[in-house]
């Protein structure tokens, strides 16, 4: 009775570890997960570095905001930068688009500015202050903050045009 | 028709016949009780030892070769990387390090089948043939999910572009001369528990495990311990040398697959020891022989599926599945071995008290897999949330130093009492006499420490505990010495020599607690009364961290063929103004690989007998001039690593052959002249 | 020379970044133990403390501003929490489903000490005879060694 029930539980627990590794392929070791959906946004204010006026996320109060996190060393950035300008375009009198740099450099971000010229406005995070109230857990990432100021949900990775339409959609 | 890939390729699929061949073979001929089938096992085991080595030398050729039509050089190749690294890289990403692992396992079956070739074929088939089973299971993986030789699609289309030139290996991998050694030596740990195991799993399978076939699952037990010991402390070493995060031990899911198998290893020999004096245990020395492989294999599966998040999953692939599936085998392998055949070992004689040697390497025992359960429950913890609850945790440092430390505490007073009690019984009197001594040190170098004014509960009790241990090993090599020479008048050298080589084993122990007792003072020091300082420098700025000065004296960089890197020079000022110049090469710096997207931060560490000082760069600002610097002060924690000496000679004091009892023999032939 | 090795680099890497200002030492240990305890967003499963990433940095600096503003450290945990849940913490709480975690290894522990006290003889069963004298036998093979 007694190797009976050790025999069981030895099955058990092997079985239960075996279970538990193999539940783990379909899992991302790396993904960060994100409570933010649903919280307020939070307040930031940075002075801008082209026209040196303010900008606070309180001032577009009652318009949907799409805030994106990059960087001018990373790669996947650049890419999805003409489907930004696209969308930034698209919906250009009903979403606000705000670039926020961070993770980087003022002269490269200056440089980079005067060369590609985006047409929604760039902010620079020079601390990674904002990014880390947002809880950005890599570049580039984007955020979709509806009319009330709330966070609906972020997008870590490139993003393509069909998402992003999908996306405001939800804000609008 | 490329012929690196080609011969490679051809080598490991003889190797697997010839694995798949022995332990067919072997199985089924020991299973018929058909002795004289063994030379056809042997000869198999040597075939695929053979083909694995050659395998492997052609893979370092088309290395240095920079064969590129070879897709793990393709991989990990470069012409830019130093030779030295090049043939380094054979380990440094997943085909190539299953790969060397082929090697090694051929390497250990090699010897073990070499030394015991005469061994009566009782044991021997059954045991060769696990060991060919599991030597077939790595020839697979070799042979199909992690090949190295062809890139896939090779023979359905026609041959790829074959590249000019590779990325070269993992940045991390090349930054420091420790990752020469140090995965070799945690492979040759791995992968010679496979000997104990088929030794363990043969005596099962048999159904009897007598004392002539303890010796060999014994040493060959100490063997990879020692190996894995060794690669353990090294792993550290380059963490601490390389990563500049000024530690040595994360608990992260890889050190963690190294640390379990090490740990039921060691529980392993202290059962031994009591199986062999009290013939209890048999059963549970077994299941811990058998569990020390299967950690190894887990440890293997945590490190290379891409399950585990770690700093050092440098090699990730699709092989998960299938190890997952040996995993699965292995454990239905051991659990069914157990019961089915478990009774015929045993043998339990109960326990007269607990106050007893046996008693307190049963307590040891529960320590050891109580800390294993807890390595094991940690690493594996944030999976579980996630399967059942779809819920993401972390399980990190705080967790492990809590749980271990005070099962590491139990560990080491277990490590000074267990020695002075006898077996059996204890006479309470004569336990109160062997305990004062050692006691007394123990409290007075508490003591001692506080009065030196170092603070904190838990490092001076473990410096108080730590003295006690070293009193009674001490007195343990010491005493039978000390009784030759008031009995026979010896030297003490000669006495010394005389009494250790009587009991290798028992002395070997002793050395190994020595290292052991090196280690806890080191661990407890450096995490205790560390120095911790950060700054940001201007040139010709100092800050202070300890009684040591470091002095920026402003950035320099350079070039290697394969890297770039920024220095910030320092001078460290000793305490009584000696000047040591740390420039270039020698400062701390910022490395930066082709091909590597972060650059990787190199320390400066000044390593002293009792402290060392280590500088590791955060930031260098070219425009202001300036250097952000994470300084500390870490007083004794070199001894973690100056500590391998006394592993390396204990276990050879327990490796080496203790001579036959003289028995009347005729001398060998002339024969022996000409050697 | 340096600024223009410095400047190509910086155009493929992500920057370091300066540590900025340090509190005073007591308050920077609190920093310091509060950094072990968070898991840093973009690295390997390391402390925020540990890690020389720029974006672990912030984190550290983010911890420090809100020990300048003499929160409790339960309330800079939430910080984190509330945007990473329970992910960040390495030190996992003890509620819910992991109490397992903390208290399996004690059970373990518990019931392998039940186990070793079982193997013990019965008390009641008549002991053979009263224990030899117990002499270390290695002690004793060196006195019978002396005496050959």
């Amino acid at each position: 009775m007694k190797r009976v029930a050790a025999v069981v539980a030895a099955l058990a627990v092997a079985g239960l570890v075996v279970y538990v590794m193999a539940k783990g392929f379909g899992t991302d070791p790396h993904e960060v997960p994100f409570l933010m959906a649903g919280q307020k946004a939070p307040e930031f204010s940075i002075t801008r570095l082209d026209t040196n006026e303010t900008v606070t996320l309180s001032q577009f109060k009652g318009k949907p905001v799409v805030l994106n996190f990059w960087a001018t060393w990373c790669g996947p950035c650049a890419m999805e930068h003409p489907n930004l300008e696209w969308a930034a375009r698209t919906y250009a009198d009903k979403v606000v688009f705000l670039g926020i740099v961070f993770e980087d450099t003022e002269a490269n971000t200056r440089r980079f500015l005067a060369e590609k010229g985006w047409t929604f406005t760039q902010l620079f995070d020079p601390k990674s202050t904002i990014a880390v109230d947002y809880a950005v857990s890599g570049v580039p990432e984007t955020y979709f903050i509806n009319r009330e100021g709330v966070i609906v949900g972020k997008y870590a990775a490139p993003i393509s045009r069909d998402i992003l339409a999908q996306r405001i959609g939800e804000i609008l | 028709m490329p012929v690196n890939a080609t011969l490679g390729y051809g080598l490991i699929l003889f190797g697997l016949a010839c694995a798949a061949f022995a332990a067919v073979v072997g199985l089924v001929t020991g299973y018929q009780r058909r002795e004289s089938a063994l030379p056809w096992v042997q000869r198999a085991i040597y075939g695929f030892s053979g083909s694995m080595l050659l395998a492997n030398l052609v893979m370092v050729k088309s290395l240095l070769e920079h064969d590129f039509s070879v897709k793990y050089v393709a991989q990990v190749g470069s012409r830019a990387t130093p030779t030295i690294y090049t043939i380094v890289s054979l380990w440094s990403a997943l085909e190539g390090s299953i790969l060397f692992w082929g090697a090694i396992m051929g390497a250990y079956l090699f010897a073990f089948t070499f030394i015991y070739r005469r061994e009566h074929g009782r044991y021997m088939q059954f045991s060769l043939g696990v060991m060919a089973l599991v030597a077939t299971f790595f020839a697979f993986l070799i042979a199909a999910p992690a090949q190295p030789w062809f890139t896939p699609g090779y023979f359905f289309s026609s041959p790829p572009q074959i590249p000019l030139d590779g990325p070269g290996p993992n940045a991390l991998l090349q930054n420091h001369v420790l990752m020469i050694i140090h995965p070799p030596m945690l492979y040759l740990g791995y992968v010679g528990m496979t000997v104990p195991f088929g030794i363990a799993a043969g005596a099962l399978l048999r159904g009897e495990l007598g004392d002539a076939w303890l010796v060999p699952l014994r040493k060959w037990t100490l063997v990879p311990w020692l190996f894995l010991t060794i690669g353990i402390i090294l792993g550290s070493w380059w963490a601490y040398a390389v990563l500049g995060w000024g530690g040595y031990w994360a608990w992260d899911p890889v050190e963690n697959a190294s640390f379990m198998p090490w740990l039921i290893a060691t529980a392993f020999m202290h059962s031994t020891m009591v199986l062999e004096r009290k013939k209890s245990l048999k059963l549970w020395t077994i299941a811990l022989a058998l569990g020390s492989f299967v950690l190894t294999i887990v440890g293997t599966f945590m490190t290379r599926s891409g399950v585990f998040n770690s700093v050092h999953s440098f090699t990730q692939s699709d092989i998960g599945p299938t190890f997952l599936k040996f995993i699965a085998a292995l454990l239905l392998f051991c659990v069914v071995l157990l019961t089915v055949r478990g009774h015929l070992l045993v043998a339990e004689t109960p326990l007269e008290s607990v106050v007893s040697r046996e008693g307190s390497i049963l307590v040891n025992n529960l320590v050891f897999v109580a800390l294993t359960f807890t390595v094991l429950l940690g690493t594996l913890f944030p999976l579980v949330t996630e399967a059942l609850q779809n819920k993401k945790i972390s399980v990190g440092e705080p967790y492990f130093n809590a749980m271990a430390l005070p099962l590491a505490m139990v560990m080491v007073f277990l490590m000074g009492v267990g020695p002075m009690l006898p077996w059996g019984k204890a006479d309470p009197k004569v336990l109160q006499q062997q305990f004062l001594i050692p006691s007394a040190v123990g409290l007075v170098t508490a003591l001692v420490c506080f009065a030196l004014g170092y603070r904190g509960f838990l490092p001076l009790t473990t410096f108080g505990l730590c003295a006690f241990v070293t009193v009674v090993t001490l007195r343990e090599l010491l005493l039978p010495a000390r009784q030759r020479m008031t009995e026979t008048k010896e030297g003490f050298g000669t006495a010394f020599f005389i009494s250790a080589s009587r009991a290798r084993r028992r002395f070997g122990g002793y050395v190994v607690h020595l290292g052991i007792v090196a280690i806890v003072v080191a661990v407890a020091a450096s995490s205790s009364y560390k120095q911790h300082t950060s700054a940001t420098l201007k040139q010709g700025e100092v800050l202070a961290v300890g009684d040591w000065k470091i002095r920026y004296d402003g950035a320099t960089s350079g070039k290697l063929p394969h890297k770039e890197y920024v220095s910030a020079n320092v001078t460290l000022i000793s305490p009584t103004g000696e000047e040591l110049v740390r420039h270039n090469l020698d400062a701390p710096r910022m490395n930066y690989y082709e091909m590597s997207n972060d650059p990787i931060g190199s320390p400066s560490v000044h390593e002293m007998v009792f402290k060392d000082v280590y500088v590791s760069l955060l930031h260098v600002d070219s425009k202001l001039g300036t250097a952000s610097f994470n300084a500390w002060v870490f007083p004794l924690v070199g001894w973690i690593w100056y500590a391998i000496p006394f592993f390396v000679i204990g276990s050879l004091i327990a490796l080496w052959p203790q001579r036959k009892a003289k028995v009347l023999t005729v001398p060998a032939p002339a024969a022996v002249v000409q050697s | 020379m340096i600024s223009l090795i410095l400047l190509a680099l910086s155009l493929q890497y992500a920057p370091t970044r300066d540590i900025g200002p340090q509190l005073d030492a007591e308050r920077e240990a609190r920093v310091m133990v509060l950094g072990k305890q968070l898991r840093c967003a973009v690295c390997q499963g390391v402390a925020i403390s540990d890690s020389p990433a720029s974006m672990a940095q912030a984190q550290l600096a983010k911890v420090r501003e809100l020990v300048a503003e003499d929160k409790t450290d339960a309330e800079i945990l939430a910080y984190f929490v509330q945007r990473y849940g329970e992910w960040v913490l390495l030190e996992p709480t003890k509620t819910g489903l992991n109490v397992v975690l903390w208290a399996g290894p004690l059970a373990l522990l518990g019931i392998g000490l039940v186990v070793i006290l079982m193997q013990r003889k019965k008390p009641d069963a008549p002991s053979a005879k009263p224990p030899a004298p117990t002499e270390d036998p290695l002690l004793a093979q060196v006195r019978a060694d002396l005496e050959k």
